[in-house]
């Protein structure tokens, strides 16, 4: 099986799974504790059906969207996620290259394994940057200065990581960031040599934007549940955040807002948009998915700020239905994750081609002409 | 297993897939994407329960019904399909004395192997011809006027191939028409020598409506859902459906309708029938099925044309539940194309016998003794 088998989430997944050391595949591939909502953030898709309507003359249907002040040619982009290095030694910089040829949204992790600055240097493509509030605010601060400077787009502040979720399976792998050399992982990393030699010969894996500010998570084996437990600040309120959207001046969403009153704060605190998410089901397991809570957002606030679909996206007719609920544009994490641990920059490039097909070729099967055209008659909820 | 073994639509896939090449059996038994709506368009049926009505003396079953103008001795009839002498070196010829042999309507594919003009000669009963709306205006007049010529009855017009579905089975297994022998084909082929005798030595391969005017699918290797993409209109729109509609003049159906807006405006441009159908959720994964869909569809239009139920029809039962629901018949592909794989014109006569004994059993149990007994108050929907 190489890269060019692959057609789906699935073919990407199992790719992914041949080529990286176990605790790194479970790492992406995991949820938090029985991973209910992993699984429910895509079954819910199956929950709606789509009703397209005939004889449209559609021809060459319009895909582009405009989210965080830019357009873009799809109304998919990747999700920030954290060390993709360890998925590809080119990391953040093959998944930025990759969005910037399709002219979608790369989004930079705080935990990131480039920094702001190389990445700004190498795609001029649509940027968001993705903040945890640290309690130390001078990391926050600085982080904030950083993204201006290089002219990052958008910035979004997650919101649902104030303690580290209950990730099983990577207690059981002992994943660690640097990954550690266990005796149950050691077979895993020996099986995988291709993986040890790239991780060996590359650059020296880094948190690049918090490694002159902390010495967590950089020379030392730390799991980033510990990191997250330690550095971020549970404390953080909606001041915090408003604090964060007045100092960046730009279009700035919360991701990880998933009721409608805190979508309706959201927007009284100056924010452009949110990310309706669960963080891939890997916080709080039991909790609702993003597609089963769009249409209730959207309809309180969904004429007020832009509305990201963020989990469970797999499929060009997912994001038609999210769309068709109220969603602005998807993002998705694991997907690309995958793509990106199964072929690097090539493999990200590959996905985001079958993505862009997929929808492209539903709109049309649907006869619609824009994404405009998918509004909430184009699907019907099974009961 | 032969096809005294076969006593329902599983017996008769299981066959079929002894005597296939695997991909022309994935070619039939596959659909878009995740395969989705085509698990959604027979389970569909289970959400509903059939509630009988006892001491009616039932003795006598009469299961015609009226559609087109036509009466045929059954409430169902064959779907058109495409390259039927790749299932079975007779297909047409043996689909189509099958179904004069029970006197109900069989559809003839624009993709057909076998000429409408020897179709016509060989079955006097009831016939539809399947229509494409393709690029070339003058391959679009030469179907309609070689149907008219051959006395073809309805003429359907399909309107959910505006381009080709994501058929990943397709893609994995190469599937092309005519047959390319790959090497991931090749040993599949070879290990089915009844079927390669058969395909080389019962006549040329050839797309007899088309020929004349493109080379796809009949000299080169292409696949159907390539042939979707390139050769079909994608600008056709209702415009078109009325103009060859009244070129017709006769019973004309659009296959493909889903939405009830659809529906209505099939009445105004003067169809006759409507096909609520997905293409056997082949097209658009994630869209609805025609059992979900049918009630609203029937409400609105029921009274004004015929109404037929298409896809995911395994059981007389089924049938039995759209019928009350108000369909005027069902339809279906997979139904018979199984049953031609199996065992050329005897396996589809064995195919339509069984469906007809388990409509008159049920419709005993049931209490019913004519299709106008079937309403809604047979039915109660689990949620």
């Amino acid at each position: 099986m190489n890269i060019n088998d692959c057609y789906n989430f699935e073919d990407f997944r199992k790719l992914a799974k041949k080529k990286l050391p176990a605790p790194i595949f479970h790492y992406i591939d995991g949820g938090a504790d029985d991973e209910v909502t992993l699984n429910r953030n895509t079954d819910a898709f199956n929950d709606c059906d789509l009703v397209p309507n005939i004889l449209n003359s559609v021809g060459e249907p319009d895909l582009s969207t405009t989210v965080f002040g830019r357009k873009i040619s799809m109304p998919l982009f990747l999700s920030p996620t954290a060390m993709q290095s360890l998925y590809d030694p080119e990391g953040d910089k093959a998944s930025a290259r990759a969005a910037e040829k399709f002219d979608t949204i790369y989004s930079m992790s705080t935990m990131a394994s480039f920094s702001i600055e190389e990445v700004a240097n190498i795609s001029s493509g649509p940027k968001l940057f993705q903040l945890y509030i640290h309690k130390d605010k001078s990391i926050t601060d600085d982080l904030i200065e950083r993204c201006s400077r290089a002219n990052f787009d958008g910035m979004c502040i997650t919101v649902d990581t104030l303690v580290a979720g209950n990730r099983e399976r990577d207690h059981r792998t002992g994943f660690t960031t640097p990954p550690k050399f266990t005796f149950d992982s050691l077979l895993s990393f020996a099986m995988r040599p291709g993986w040890v030699f790239k991780y060996f010969t590359n650059k020296k894996f880094e948190l690049a934007n918090i490694k002159n500010k902390t010495d967590k998570g950089t020379n030392i084996a730390k799991s980033v549940m510990d990191y997250i437990n330690e550095q971020y600040d549970p404390a953080m309120n909606w001041k915090d955040a408003e604090y964060c959207i007045k100092k960046w001046n730009k279009p700035m969403a919360l991701k990880g807002v998933m009721s409608v009153e805190d979508a309706k704060k959201a927007i009284d605190i100056g924010c452009t948009a949110i990310m309706i998410s669960n963080h891939g089901g890997r916080q709080l397991d039991g909790s609702r998915s993003p597609f089963d809570q769009v249409k209730a957002i959207s309809d309180a606030v969904g004429d007020k700020l832009e509305i990201i679909l963020d989990g469970g996206v797999r499929r060009g007719t997912h994001v038609l239905k999210a769309l068709a609920a109220g969603a602005t544009a998807c993002s998705f994490g694991k997907a690309f994750l995958f793509s990106l641990g199964a072929g690097g920059q090539k493999g990200v490039e590959r996905l985001l081609e079958n993505m862009q097909k997929e929808i492209r070729r539903n709109m049309v099967l649907m006869g619609c002409k824009s994404i405009k055209d998918l509004d909430a008659s184009k699907i019907i909820y099974r009961n | 297993m032969n096809l005294k073994d076969c006593h329902n639509f599983s017996d008769f896939r299981k066959l079929a897939k002894k005597k296939l090449p695997s991909p022309i059996f994935h070619y039939i038994d596959g659909a878009a994407d995740d395969e989705i709506t085509y698990a959604r368009n027979t389970s569909a049926f289970d959400d509903v329960d059939l509630v009988p009505n006892v001491l009616r003396g039932v003795e006598d079953v009469d299961l015609s019904t009226t559609i087109f103008g036509k009466k045929l001795d059954l409430p169902f009839y064959l779907s058109p399909t495409a390259l039927q002498r790749l299932f079975h070196y007779d297909g047409e010829r043996a689909v189509g004395k099958a179904a004069k042999k029970y006197n109900t309507m069989f559809g003839v594919s624009a993709l057909a192997t076998v000429s409408v003009e020897e179709i016509s000669s060989l079955v006097d009963t009831p016939k539809m011809f399947q229509f494409y709306f393709h690029k070339d205006r003058g391959l679009n007049d030469s179907c309609l006027e070689r149907a008219k010529a051959a006395k073809f009855d309805v003429m359907a017009l399909t309107v959910d191939t505006i381009t080709g579905g994501n058929r990943e089975r397709d893609l994995r297994t190469g599937f092309t028409s005519p047959p390319k022998l790959t090497l991931s084909s090749l040993f599949s082929f070879a290990t089915k020598p009844m079927w390669g005798i058969n395909y080389l030595t019962k006549g040329k391969f050839e797309l007899p409506h088309l020929q004349d005017f493109v080379k796809e699918g009949t000299s080169t290797n292409s696949s159907i859902g390539n042939y979707f993409s390139t050769m079909l209109d994608q600008s056709m729109n209702w415009k078109d459906a009325e103009q060859l509609c009244s070129k017709w003049g006769g019973h004309f159906a659009l296959k493909g309708v889903m939405s009830v807006e659809d529906a209505k405006r099939a009445v105004d441009i003067g169809c006759t029938g409507i096909m609520v159908s997905n293409h056997g959720g082949r097209q658009l994964d994630g869209s609805r099925s025609p059992f979900d869909q049918l009630a609203e569809i029937v409400d609105a239009v029921g009274d004004k044309l015929d109404v037929i139920c298409e896809g995911g029809i395994h059981r007389g039962t089924h049938m039995l539940k759209a019928l009350s629901l108000g369909a005027k018949a069902c339809s279906g592909g997979r139904l018979y194309l199984y049953a031609l794989a199996a065992a050329g014109q005897a396996g589809v006569e064995r195919a339509l016998e069984k469906y007809k004994s388990e409509l008159v059993r049920d419709m005993k149990l049931m209490g019913c003794t004519k299709i106008s007994d079937l309403n809604r108050s047979n039915l109660r929907f689990r949620r």
